[in-house]
This record gives C-alpha cells, structure tokens and sequence, in this order.
C-alpha cells in the first residue's frame, strides 16, 4: 500500500545542505500499525511529510496505493490526500472558529460531497469517537484529548486507506494518551493502515511493527528489534 | 464552496476583528476619497444628452480683436445673429440668451418676484429634447410673430399655479401678458451645456420666451456680454449694432456632410464681413459639438484632475497599507492554510478561498467607503456652494454606489495577490509541526 524505495531528502540553503532521509525504504502493507520512533532531527517527520505528500522527495521512489506520486501535480496530491491519507497531528490543528462538526466536515467539503451525504458520515465520526453530543462546540471548549478526538474523527471521516498520526499524544497527559492510543488501536482492528510517530517507547512497543530512525537512515540495530521483534526492516 | 468560503471570511474577520477592521477603514477612506472625485467627475464630465450630442453644434465665428490673440469670442453678435438665422441653413437652429424680469402674479396672495429666464427660438426644445408636463413648445409662426407666449419652468408653475395645468393661463412680467404655451416636466441637464459659458452648473431658467421678444421690447439682458470695440452712439440700437457679442447659436446638423456644408457657410459669411471691414482676423470659425464645447469651455475644472491624482495616490497608499494588514493576517493564518492542504485543498482551492476573503474585506471596505464618500461630497458642497455653483446635483446614486463597492472588492482582491501568494506557497509541514 506504501511503498518508498531508497527515497532520499536534501533540505538546501544558500551555504548548508541537509540530508534529513538517506536511501529510506520502507514498506508498509493494509492493516498494519506501525510505529515510528527516533531521536529529534533523525527524519521521523520529514518520512511522516513525504508519505503524506506534504512534502516532496529529492530521488528515489514512492508508490502510494500503486500510484507513483512524483509526476503528480498539487491537484492530483491534494485530491490523493484528501481520498487516502488521514493526518493527526501533535497539536490537533483543529480550526478554532469551527465547531466540532464543522471540523470534521472540512476534508469532505474539499471531496465535494452535498450536504446531505456529509451530514451522516460527520456524524458517524464524531460518535465513533465520543462526541456526538458536542459537535456544536467550538474547539477551545474541549480537554487536549477531546480535541485530539476529533481530530481522529476528522481523519477517519472520509473512510482514508491509511491514518499518518505525527506525536499523537504529544500534547497529552499520560492517562488521556493511553485513551487516544486505545482508540487508535480499535481503529486498527477494524482494518485502517496507521503509521504513527512517536517518541513514547510505551506507546511503539504498543503498535505491531516498530521503524527505528536514525540519522535520516532506518536503524537496524537492537532498539528497533527490541521493541517490536516481529518489525520488518525493508 | 463560494458561501462556505463566504461564511469562512465572516469567521476570520471575527477571529481578527482589530486587524480586521484597520484593513476596512484603510480601503474605506481611500475608495471614499477617490469616490468623491469620481462622482464630480462623473457629474461634471458625462455626456448629458449622449444620443445626439455629436448632431448639436455650438456656433463660433471669429469676430474677435484683431489687435488681440486670443481665441475667438464665445458668443455672437446681433449682426451675425440675425445673419445666420436670416439664412436658415441648418436641420434645426436657436439663438439664446438669458433675460431677468419680475413676475407679477394675479393672485394677490403671490407677492411679485423676480426671475430669469430664456430667449429662444421654437427649435430650441425639439433640438435638447426638452421634456415637457403640459403643452409644448411655440410654434416657428410665434416667432416670426412676435407672439407673447411663454413656457414655464414646472416650479414657476408649481409657484403660480399650484403645479396645474397652466397651459392658456396667462402671466404678466416685463410689464406685459404673456400666454402660457407649455409646462416643462423636471429639466436640469448637467452641465447646463446649452449655455456653458453662463454658469455650467447653474440652474436652469424659469421662463422660456421666444428670443425677439428680448430685442423688440428691450428687455433686461441677463448672463455675459463682451464687447472688444466700443459702441458707437447710445440707445438700445447702437448696442445691436455693435461688435458686442452676447447670443449664443445652436444648430442641429444630421451628419458629417451638413456639418461640412454648414462650415463652409460660416466661412463664406465670415469671407464676406470680412469684405466690408468686419472679421479682420484670420479665419477661426468652428462648429463644436456638445462634448467639444465642454471641452473647449474647460467645464470640468483643472482642479478635478489635480484631486482626481491626490485622491489616487491616497488610495495607493491606503491599499499599500491594506497589503501589509493581509500579509500579516494570511500569514498568520499559515498552520489553517497547512491543516486544509493535509485534508484535501490544492492551493487553487486556497487561493480562491482567501480571493474570496480579500473581496469580502473589500466590500465591507466599499460600504464604508460609501459613507466616507457621502460625508466627502458634503464637504465639497460646503466648499462649492457658493452662488458660482448649485451643489445639489453632486449625491451619490447609483452608479456611485456600484462603481465604490466595485472598486473596492477589485482593489482589495488585487492588493490581497501578493498575501495569497504567499500564504498558499508556504510550506505546509513546517506549520502542521510547529503551531
């Protein structure tokens, strides 16, 4: 389903040149929960960026749901991202003038969708997660976690093949981090892809399959193998 | 997606209302002041009668100073005068000037009151498409006749009357009764361009007479007369003998040709005064059309381009300002813009979301700069209203109205590119991390 192949990524200035990723391959297949763990600056999001088409790649290869994405244009990223990929990010980004539904509305709006076939899928989401009953509240009216559940909402609700979730519980106490990462689980068992970043080695050991990063390179040393034995290095 | 992004636009304002609002009242005073020049111009520069104003020709023959360079006299005199309509070469042909005399009501209750109005031949009202309430105008025999008949304005009427149907009424001024042949509907063309050189924006006359009647009962003249040579001898007579211009003369001509042929006329009478030791400048005889007569006449004064350029330069710089206030608030706007691109936006989509919110600031700019320009155009009333000029004309309408809300979502979206560019164009992961 994601397939990157010696996938590198040079970030240039005018007198330094960085390599954030270094002939990363990794391959991720349906169903799967992966983690994504490393220290700060060893590429975990840059990776997280580029396979949410976010960000673009300096060489290599990468085949989203068998589509190789470098010839496309903003267009066709946005319309794959908006149909494929979930995104759940450390700090929500929730917009802050919407309410709940509205929120979890936006990727819809940008399918096209009439109102009508939005309204049940807005609110199959929100109950999902909890909140059916506040989908008229505005964000700041929210815990962390509750937001970071509608955030989740917000992702699932276009029913995408796979979520990106960059520090989901970065943002949150332990307790209500264990509760988000409950849900991402159920979310799994019912069949969606999750590739997750995180620096809670509680949480990696949690997911099925751990990618340990290191320098812009995937670690193939004991950490990796120690928190998830079954992990696959590609 | 246009009322969604609508209803996104109300929400950022809400979110931003300082910012927000010094965006408006930036674009509000700068479209206010430009539409106060606008709307001058607007008024003072239209064509005022567009569907025959190239077949109206204001006459000009050079009788000028011959001692003098200047250019030739706005008027004619009552020797060309009686010349011109003795020849009877164009379609339709007046001659006008203005007179003053003192209306003597019969109804006693209507003390006496003095008045101007108008000298003119029965073609002046078919030639300016005069509209009238009741009655018409006189017919060519009246002024062959001499007959005293009169038009009335509809508020002399309204003064006299009470508004009715006059028509047969008689009225007594200038010692004598004049029949009342027609009431005009409301008439105030602006310019007054049938007598630019008068007062371009004064008000209309409250009689009409026909124009002999000014001559033969020597009636007391109104409005300019210029004389380059002195009159010889007194009396009433030697005054229409002399070089004294004081008569203004339309013709109505079809086209090209007959504006041709009558030219040639004028040059051909001019060449023949000119034998008899009148004329002794160079020929500079000319037909102007209405919108060369304002032209040539200078209506529109020189200090309404001198505004026109002062009020775009403030509208520059308040639209300079209006590009830093988007700047800072669209790219403040950079972890929503990076949100919407994760979820699905491409960046036309963004594009044409945050277009729509720079039009929305925009009209809110516009119907505040609508009131700026109200109270802007009252500012200028207090400054013109004095007896050279009646303000009451300068208002803002309907096109005043469309054209400030207009250019006020145009310039607003126009200045809001270069904001939009770069919000669209940031990197978006970079937010999504750090917000």
């Amino acid at each position: 389903m994601l397939q990157m192949n010696n996938v590198s990524k040079v970030f240039r200035t005018d007198t330094v040149q960085t390599s954030a990723l270094k002939d990363f391959s990794l391959t991720v297949d349906e169903g799967e929960f992966v983690t994504i763990t490393g220290p700060s600056g060893c590429g975990k999001t840059t990776f997280l960026n580029i396979a949410g088409l976010l960000e673009t790649y300096t060489s290599g290869t990468y085949l989203l749901d068998g589509v190789d994405v470098s010839q496309l244009g903003d267009f066709q990223r946005a319309r794959l991202r908006n149909e494929k990929i979930g995104f759940i990010f450390q700090s929500f980004n929730l917009m802050p003038d919407l309410n709940l539904f509205d929120n979890v509305d936006v990727p819809l709006r940008y399918r096209g969708m009439k109102a009508s076939e939005r309204k049940p899928l807005i609110e199959n989401a929100l109950e999902s997660v909890g909140l059916a009953s506040r989908m008229k509240h505005l964000p700041a009216q929210l815990s962390g976690g509750q937001q970071q559940r509608v955030a989740i909402a917000r992702a699932l609700v276009g029913s995408p093949l796979f979520l990106l979730a960059d520090e989901p519980t970065g943002n949150l106490d332990s307790n209500t981090a264990l509760g988000v990462m409950e849900l991402l689980q159920e979310i799994n068992d019912k069949g969606t892809t999750i590739i997750m970043v995180t620096h809670d080695q509680l949480l990696a050991k949690q997911s099925q399959r751990n990618i340990h990063i290191l320098d812009g390179r995937i670690s193939t040393g004991d950490q990796a193998e120690a928190l998830a034995p079954a992990a696959e290095v590609a | 997606m246009f009322f969604y992004y609508l209803r996104l636009s109300a929400l950022s304002y809400k979110r931003n209302p300082v910012l927000s609002t010094l965006m408006v009242l930036a674009i509000a005073i700068g479209i206010g002041a430009y539409m106060v020049v606008f709307t001058m111009q607007h008024t003072m520069g239209g064509d005022p009668i567009p569907h025959k104003s190239d077949q109206l020709f204001h006459v000009s023959l050079d009788t000028g100073d011959p001692e003098r360079d200047d250019d030739p006299p706005e008027q004619l005199t009552y020797i060309d005068t009686m010349a011109l309509l003795e020849a009877n070469r164009a379609y339709r042909q007046t001659a006008t000037s203005k007179f003053s005399a003192i209306i003597e009501p019969e109804n006693p209750e209507i003390r006496p009151f003095a008045s101007l109005g108008r000298g003119a031949f029965a073609d002046f009202f078919p030639m300016f498409d005069v509209p009238f309430l009741y009655g018409s105008g006189w017919s060519p025999d009246a002024d062959q006749n001499r007959e005293q008949v009169v038009v009335l304005s509809q508020e002399t009427n309204e003064r006299l009357f009470g508004g009715n149907n006059s028509v047969g009424e008689t009225i007594r001024f200038d010692g004598a009764l004049f029949q009342v042949v027609g009431v005009l509907a409301e008439w105030t063309p602006i310019p007054k361009y049938y007598d630019v050189n008068n007062g371009p924006f004064d008000e209309g006359e409250e009689l009409y007479i026909p124009w002999y009647l000014i001559v033969e009962r020597e009636m007391s003249r109104s409005g300019n007369t210029n004389c380059w040579k002195s009159i010889e001898g007194t009396g009433f007579q030697a005054f229409l003998n002399s070089e004294c211009v004081w008569i203004q003369y339309w013709v109505e001509l079809e086209d090209s040709d007959a504006e041709a042929e009558y030219l040639t006329f004028l040059n051909n009478y001019a060449n023949e005064q000119k034998a008899l030791g009148r004329f002794q400048r160079e020929l500079n005889n000319n037909l102007y059309d209405v919108n060369e007569w304002m032209i040539e006449q200078e209506v529109l004064p020189d200090e309404t381009r001198i505004l026109n350029i002062l009020a775009a330069m403030l509208l520059a710089v308040c639209l300079l300002n209006t590009i830093g206030l988007l700047l800072a608030k669209f790219l403040g706007k950079s972890a929503e813009i990076g949100a919407r691109q994760a979820l699905g936006a491409h960046k036309g989509s963004l594009f044409i979301q945050h277009m729509i919110e720079a039009g929305f600031i925009g009209l809110l700019g516009g119907l505040l700069g609508l009131i700026v320009a109200y109270f802007g155009l009252e500012g200028v009333k207090i400054l013109l209203g004095n007896a050279r000029m009646q303000t009451e004309w300068m208002h803002v309408d309907t096109t005043v109205v469309t054209v400030t809300v207009a250019l006020a979502i145009v310039c607003t979206i126009v200045a809001g590119l270069y904001p939009i560019w770069r919000a669209c164009n940031v990197n978006p992961s970079i937010h999504l991390k750090t917000q």
